[in-house]
């Protein structure tokens, strides 16, 4: 708004000026035009009516005037466009404020959209990660379950075994040197002769 | 030793106890050719003998055998080399050191069961605490109450498992 105005005023004063321009112009045209001698009156006429009219004093307060005139001018306009440089400025703001605004909501949408993404990825990921070692840890512990049952039951055959063995050496360190060999004859003979045949024909077929 | 006609008696248990009397009966008969060098005109009489072992007499009575007869002497000879060479031979072991009247009664047990020449060697093997081991050249048989303990592990065991298992009625 205030832009217009400056230039409709600009105009106008262009237009004064040139017709002012026009005005001696046409002055002058009419002085070289006249004979010499009504043109001289009038001009005579003329400069005196001029500086009878237009003196020093009042050509001064035109001046004055005019300047008052183009200064008010000038500060109304200055404010009309200082009050439209603000509006501007204040709609540019705002219109910056939006565009911004908008911009970075749709930014920081899209950025919250790639963020929620890539953190259902990750969260998808992390899952299958879990459950890949849930399952590999239910794997090792079924492995281990078994592995500590075999251990465990070698272990206690081994025991058994060895107990076995330390029950029969304790007995045998025990009453060995108690049992007389004349008491283990009878024990000794029906053992032979149990066993008669197999020594009969041991002997034989080695002999 | 089929054929064998002498009898060899209980005293006489092991391939060492043969061989002791071989030896024995050797130095009798050099001994009795050195006597009748000496004196040649004069008949050897059994009190020109020196002493023998009890084996040794044991073995001339069991068999009739003079040992001042050369035919004798000779024949006890062979019949030692034919048991040296022939004779069945047994190991067996006992846990501890076993005396003659036993060691008699298990040879007596091989003479009339097995073989009439059985030899006998006895040994000593305290680990098996009671019965015997016997061992031929083809077997070896193990009597011992070590080896009937190892054969009835698998009852101890459950006999150990049962008592585990079963609760006290103190």
């Amino acid at each position: 708004m205030t832009i217009w105005w400056l230039i409709v005023i600009l105009v106008t004063l262009g237009a004064i000026g040139i017709a002012f321009v026009w005005l001696i112009a046409k002055l002058s045209q009419l002085h070289q035009a006249e004979p010499k001698q009504g043109v001289e009156r009038l001009l005579d006429a003329v400069n005196s009516d001029v500086e009878h009219i237009f003196n020093e004093d009042f050509r001064e307060e035109l001046r004055n005037r005019g300047r008052l005139h183009f200064e008010k001018i000038i500060g109304e306009n200055a404010m009309f466009l200082q009050q439209d440089l603000r509006l501007t400025t204040s709609q540019l703001n705002e219109y910056m404020k939006q565009e911004l605004s908008s911009t970075l909501r749709q930014e920081f949408s899209k950025y919250e959209e790639s963020i929620t993404d890539a953190k259902q990825l990750a969260i998808d990921s992390i899952e299958k990660t879990k459950q890949t070692i849930e399952e590999q840890r239910s794997l090792l512990s079924e492995q281990l379950t078994k592995e500590v049952a075999a251990e465990k039951q070698r272990l206690i055959e081994r025991f058994e075994q060895n107990m076995a063995d330390i029950i029969n050496h304790y007995v045998l360190e025990a009453i060995g040197k108690q049992i007389d060999l004349n008491d283990q004859l009878e024990y000794i003979l029906s053992e032979l002769e149990a066993n008669k045949q197999a020594i009969k024909e041991d002997i034989n077929h080695g002999a | 030793m089929e054929h064998e006609t002498y009898v060899l008696p209980l005293q006489i248990v092991g391939k060492g106890d043969v061989l002791k009397l071989k030896r024995e009966l050797v130095a009798l008969d050099e001994y009795v050719e050195q006597l009748k060098m000496r004196q040649a005109d004069t008949a050897i009489e059994p009190h020109n003998l020196p002493k023998t072992s009890s084996s040794l007499n044991e073995l001339s009575s069991a068999n009739h055998l003079k040992w001042h007869i050369d035919k004798d002497r000779t024949a006890g000879i062979d019949f030692l080399n034919r048991l040296i060479e022939h004779a069945p031979l047994v190991h067996i072991s006992f846990a501890s050191e076993p005396t003659n009247a036993f060691m008699r009664k298990i040879d007596k047990w091989f003479r009339d069961n097995i073989d009439p020449y059985v030899l006998i060697n006895v040994g000593l093997e305290p680990s098996i605490a009671a019965g015997f081991t016997l061992q031929t050249d083809n077997k070896y048989h193990d009597f011992s109450l070590r080896e009937h303990f190892l054969n009835r592990k698998v009852l101890l065991m459950k006999s150990i498992k049962g008592n585990d298992h079963t609760p006290e009625t103190t």
